[in-house]
């Protein structure tokens, strides 16, 4: 895996996040319908598109973007005028602390569950567990968001219905009673994000660690003896963790845009909910660069989970460029 | 490995993160806000405006936010009466007279102030009338001033509007649509900007309250001004936090987690509302009417007639086969009131008494077979020389209401042999296409001023082409009877001719007019003193008070 | 629900039932079919699909009332579950159990539909990658990763929200296009991994066609991998269509899908639960079971012995 990999790697990325910027463009500009806000008369409406260029062919707004964006100008927002990067700035912060949170739960809970499931494999708690994990995966998380919202946010009040912060003291986290507030308000939608990805992680984690269960060199080990504890722990662990490094690569992404009906439900200020509306109101700019934005973080991970797994194991290395696990 | 060194360090762990938490959740900050004008109170709103700038937005959010930030000239008062100058409260300006006929004089209070410190004057008012009335900023109130003519300064305290002509709601015109703004602060601005001005998201008005923050996407959040000339608002702080629907809102009042929200709408969370037992559920009047608009122009085509509802008796025939009645009481049990005519509660002239057309299923049949609309290929749909009786409903996504009662509506045609589909789009593109009239039939709500004058000519006659009237109605009876009533001088002359002018409309059936809401609030017990004005909820919060025993944790912070 | 619905009901889970057991005591005879059905779950899984398959195919049997039908909206919204609704009403006082029915066909419809598509279109363009390798392999992978590059739910609320009131084929076909990029690469790794084998290699030297090579050779022995993810995938298309549905912008009123109907019982969750509660629930048993299958087949095709 020399330079010349990554160089290759990198240079297929760029290519990949322009095609994906290109394709969202024409996409969204051939759309029926025009972003002009309700009560406009037709007059000023003509006047704002040509005020944000939206008479020009479609060929010209494009380059006219690229040549913005080269500039690091990613358009201003037709909703309210206010610069793309700041508005898709606000939502980073809240993006990055639900998709961390959700990934946390995830991570902890389906490691561990798998691996539990694998060691004591067959008996009465793998049974139990695995028909668990199996209908948690099966639910749909906007389900079980309205549910949980009902139950602990109503109901019970244990957690905030909704938003990401107390908007009487902590609408800026200026303390340290806010961090902890702000943690109050990721529970609920980091648990209903984290709880189904944490039982497809069980499943897989399972499913991994037995598949390296069978494989030669740790059956070798067994037959010489060595105690199974250690067995279980250092080989298959470790394999087991390579296939997470890559799923964890894949799995951040999706929460960037991919937690939408999540953040709908929960009044989360994240960039799904931002890219929804966006899309609905017809904002070009904010789409584009969402998508741009979106695109990167999604190459970038499977860049990060190639060279993570060309680094832990060796053997991986000498299958350059083709595809090391594949994806759902 | 993992597991080994989990259980090892678990119940250290544990109790190091427990103790953490309670820490944190202990840390709150207790402040020292202990007095009379203390308090915090949350609004749960609902979507996020997109300006703050009054003549840009007509934004349900951005409108009740503006009444605390900017003044109006005068407002009306809890009666609502809009003729004549007797029932206003006086606000920016102290005092006026008239002229002569057509000229009215206000005198400013000279005790207003910019919240920078600047004085208001009558440059304000002049450069706030040229605004709004400039095609540029193409304001939604600019064919609501219309009969204005101009507004000059005579000296920096006194205002002069002169009128085009003279009716009965002159001194209502010149101040209920005008929130004045600051010209040294938005004369620089080019006018075509103004939806996307920087004000707009950090205005400085010189209200009862000042602007804090902007969070975007969580709350907008203002603070009292101690020195507000009229009286010291009682509540502290306000905060309006965005929910992105009604359940939400709703839920979040429940939780206790917002103090007020301004309409409960269904019967359930109304329900809900009363058996929480911090609530208290106010009523308030309404002043929004929903009806379903029958467009009689074609959609393909707009100087075509509609092939259906361009005729007259059809129009009457379906307006008979739907059962408002019983539709209000399921969708809605005792919330809302069948409308006599395109109007809410809110205005005067509403008086159930006024003839409306029946409902009669048999009529309508009869009416249908009488026109040939009978049901010729025995596919359960009328039809006539080939066109099926068949139309779309346009009703927006967001309104679960129109939603539930467009699939009501399906249902009352079915049983009279008409088929009707609905579209469920979202706002922008029912706006879209209601204005630009590629729609059969829409399910729409109109916000009534306290004035019948604006509002029905604005969306019934053909004042109303091209602007709201996207039904394309028009009668020149309607229109006379409208003008007569309009110009009447006292109200006891207007009744009759607007019963009249009502009546002639309901005839002609350009639409069903389905509900009107009563407006319901839920208002955290705390608070004292509450009141509503019908025609703006929010109007009057700076009279709202929390008693200083009554302060809860949210109220005593001190910032 | 009248008595001749509560036959059809009644006959619908004995037929699953008897389906099961049939299909058990033949798998007897077959090694595969023996590990398939090892797992209780598994059979559970195929008695479910069974029994929600043969209700959505017989719905105007089994549901006792016309799912669009209001049946009296003064009286009986949000009627509690009862002898007479089996499921309860909703806000519109329809009856729950009869959408749920018809909604089967509605949402496993799509799933199938869209699923078959994506898997034969990622099957295809896989199997095409892996067999020729070099530049329509890359050409063909750089479009895979740029298809897996946009989160599926953006490219979905793209083009759905956009151009309103698709009809249902337009819906299942967008969903297929956008759902079989990851099928690709499963296929693509094992058609690799086929290609090196003898019988691939043997056929080639026999002067086979390429086209005969892929689909009579090396296609059958990769077929483990593709039917799980085919099992997967309906699942996933189930999600995805319910998912739309619930923001508003996948099948539109008064259709029922489980999705929509989710939607519509969120605004009586505090009232009528079971408005919500029902089709989510029958969502969460189609993806169940369509996993346990899955599980089921992967243990059936790809034996892997248990560890002591």
């Amino acid at each position: 895996m020399g330079a010349a990999w990554l160089l290759r790697r990198l240079v297929a990325s760029i290519a990949i996040i322009f095609a994906v910027v290109t394709f969202v463009f024409i996409l969204i500009h051939v759309a029926p319908g025009r972003p002009c806000p309700e009560n406009l008369d037709p007059a000023v409406c003509n006047e704002l598109n040509r005020q944000f260029g939206l008479d020009r062919s479609i060929p010209e707004q494009y380059w006219r973007y690229l040549v913005a964006l080269a500039h690091g100008n990613l358009g201003y927002s037709f909703a309210d005028g206010r610069p793309v990067r700041a508005v898709i700035a606000g939502t980073i912060p809240f993006t990055f602390q639900l998709a961390g949170a959700a990934l946390l739960l995830d991570f902890l809970l389906g490691l561990g569950l798998g691996i539990s499931q694998a060691v004591r494999v067959n008996r009465l708690p793998d049974v139990v567990l695995g028909n668990v994990t199996l209908f948690i995966y099966s639910l749909p998380t906007f389900w079980l968001a309205l549910l949980l919202l009902l139950v602990f946010g109503e109901k019970l009040r244990w957690f905030p219905v909704g938003g990401a912060s107390d908007p009487v003291l902590c609408s800026v986290v200026n303390s340290l009673y806010c961090v902890g507030d702000r943690l109050w308000h990721t529970v609920l939608p980091a648990f209903t994000l984290g709880l189904v990805g944490a039982a497809g992680t069980a499943r897989f984690q399972r499913a991994a660690m037995l598949e390296v269960a069978t494989q030669d060199y740790v059956r070798t080990a067994r037959a010489k003896g060595v105690p199974e504890r250690r067995v279980v722990l250092r080989h298959q662990l470790r394999n087991a963790l390579l296939s997470f490094i890559t799923r964890f690569g894949l799995a951040f992404p999706f929460l960037l845009t991919g937690a939408v009906l999540i953040e709908w439900i929960f009044a989360w200020p994240g960039m799904g909910r931002l890219a929804f509306n966006a899309i609905l109101s017809r904002d070009y700019p904010l789409v584009t660069a969402t998508a741009l934005i979106a695109s990167t973080v999604v190459v970038a991970g499977n860049l990060l989970a190639d060279i993570l797994l060309g680094i832990a194991d060796p053997r991986l290395r000498v299958r350059a460029d083709t595809d090391l696990v594949p994806t759902a | 490995m993992l597991s080994a060194m989990l259980r090892r360090s678990a119940p250290p762990l544990t109790v190091f993160i427990v103790l953490v938490t309670a820490v944190l959740a202990g840390c709150e900050r207790r402040g020292g806000c202990t007095g009379a004008n203390c308090g915090t109170l949350i609004n749960a709103a609902i979507g996020e405006p997109a300006t703050l700038l009054p003549p840009s937005s007509e934004d349900i959010v951005a409108s009740d936010v503006g009444e605390q930030l900017f003044l109006k000239l005068a407002d009306v008062g809890m009666s609502e009466n809009t003729l004549g100058d007797e029932d206003f409260q006086a606000l920016l300006a102290q005092k006026w007279e008239w002229d002569g006929p057509l000229t009215l004089v206000f005198h400013l209070d000279p005790r207003a102030r910019w919240q920078d410190g600047h004085p208001v004057t009558a440059a304000d008012v002049e450069f706030t009338f040229n605004a709004y009335t400039d095609s540029a900023v193409a304001s939604p109130y600019r064919p609501k001033l219309r009969r204005i003519a101009s507004v000059t300064q005579r000296d920096s305290l006194t205002a002069v509007f002169r009128f085009r002509e003279r009716y009965p709601e002159m001194f209502y015109d010149a101040v209920y649509h005008m929130r004045i703004l600051p010209a040294h602060l938005l004369r620089p601005v080019p006018r075509d900007q103004w939806r996307t001005a920087p004000f707009g998201r950090q205005p400085v008005g010189d209200g009862p309250y000042r602007f804090v923050r902007w969070q975007p996407a969580q709350s907008i959040e203002l603070v009292a001004d101690s020195t507000f000339f009229l009286g010291r608002p009682g509540i502290r702080r306000l905060i309006w936090r965005f929910t992105p629907n009604l359940q939400v809102a709703v839920q979040q009042v429940i939780a206790d987690q917002a103090d007020v929200r301004e309409q409960l709408v269904t019967p359930e969370n109304v329900n809900r509302a009363r058996e929480a037992k911090h609530l208290a559920v106010y009523t308030y009047g309404g002043s929004v009417y929903t009806f379903l608009s029958f467009n009689q122009r074609s959609p393909d085509d707009s100087t075509k007639p509609h092939p259906i509802f361009a005729d007259r008796e059809v129009r009457r025939a379906l307006a008979m086969a739907v059962d408002r009645a019983s539709l209000v009481k399921s969708a809605l049990g005792e919330l809302a009131k069948v409308p006599p005519g395109p109007m809410s509660a809110l205005l005067w002239i509403w008086d159930p008494d006024i003839r409306q057309l029946p409902y009669d299923t048999a009529q309508a049949a009869r009416i249908l077979n009488a026109h040939g609309w009978r049901d010729h290929d025995g596919d359960g749909v009328r039809d006539k020389n080939g066109q099926p009786l068949a139309f779309h409903i346009l009703v927006p996504t967001t309104s679960v209401l129109r939603k539930q009662y467009a699939l009501l509506l399906q249902e009352q045609f079915r049983a009279i042999g008409v088929h009707a589909e609905i579209d469920a789009v979202e706002g922008a593109i029912v706006s879209q296409r209601t204005k630009s009239g590629t729609f059969d039939t829409a399910i729409l709500s109109r916000s009534n001023d306290p004035s019948p004058s604006s509002g029905i000519a604005q969306s019934w006659t053909r004042a109303g082409f091209g602007g709201s009237n996207f039904g394309r109605y028009y009668n020149p009876e309607f229109e006379r009877l409208v003008d007569r009533a309009v110009t009447a001088t006292t109200r006891e002359r207007a009744r009759p001719l607007w019963r009249a002018a009502i009546e002639t409309l309901n005839a002609d059936a350009p639409g069903v007019f389905l509900y009107a809401l009563d407006n319901l609030a839920a208002v955290h017990k705390r608070v004292d003193n509450v009141q509503f004005r019908p025609d703006s909820w929010a109007a009057l919060l700076r009279t709202w008070r929390i008693p200083p025993d009554r302060l809860i944790d949210r109220d005593r912070v001190e910032r | 629900m009248t008595f001749a619905t509560w036959l059809a009901l009644f006959v619908a889970l004995v037929v699953a039932a008897e389906a099961v057991r049939a299909l058990r005591h033949r798998g007897l005879r077959s090694e595969s079919w023996r590990r398939f059905f090892r797992q209780r779950t598994t059979s559970w899984g195929v008695g479910i699909l069974t029994f929600l398959v043969i209700v959505a195919l017989a719905a105007p049997l089994i549901a006792p009332f016309d799912p669009d039908r209001q049946l009296d909206i003064l009286h009986l919204t949000n009627h509690s579950p009862s002898w007479t609704f089996l499921l309860g009403t909703d806000f519109l006082s329809r009856d729950i159990w009869s959408r749920v029915a018809y909604g089967a066909r509605v949402s496993l419809g799509i799933g199938a539909l869209g699923a078959l598509m994506a898997v034969s279109l990622g099957t295809l363009v896989g199997a095409l990658a892996g067999y020729y390798q070099r530049w329509i392999d890359a050409v063909l992978m750089r479009g895979v990763d740029v298809g897996l590059a946009l989160p599926r739910i953006f490219i979905l609320l793209m083009a759905v929200a956009l151009w309103d009131g698709l009809p249902f084929p337009a819906l299942v076909i967008t969903i297929g296009l956008t759902s079989w990029f990851g099928t690709s690469r499963l296929v693509r790794a094992e058609v690799l991994s086929l290609r090196q084998r003898d019988f691939v290699v043997a056929a080639r030297a026999l002067g086979a066609d390429t086209g005969r090579v892929i689909f009579r050779h090396v296609l059958p022995n990769a077929a483990a991998p593709i039917i799980v993810s085919a099992a997967l995938s309906v699942g996933n298309v189930l999600l995805l269509e319910a998912s739309l549905s619930f923001l508003g912008i996948g099948i539109k009123p008064p259709g029922a899908s489980w999705g929509n109907m989710i939607a519509d019982g969120a605004l009586s969750i505090y009232t009528a639960p079971w408005s919500t509660v029902f089709p989510g629930l029958a969502i969460s048993l189609v993806v169940m079971s369509l996993n346990a299958v899955a599980d089921g087949v992967r243990d059936a095709l790809d034996p892997r012995e248990e560890p002591a």
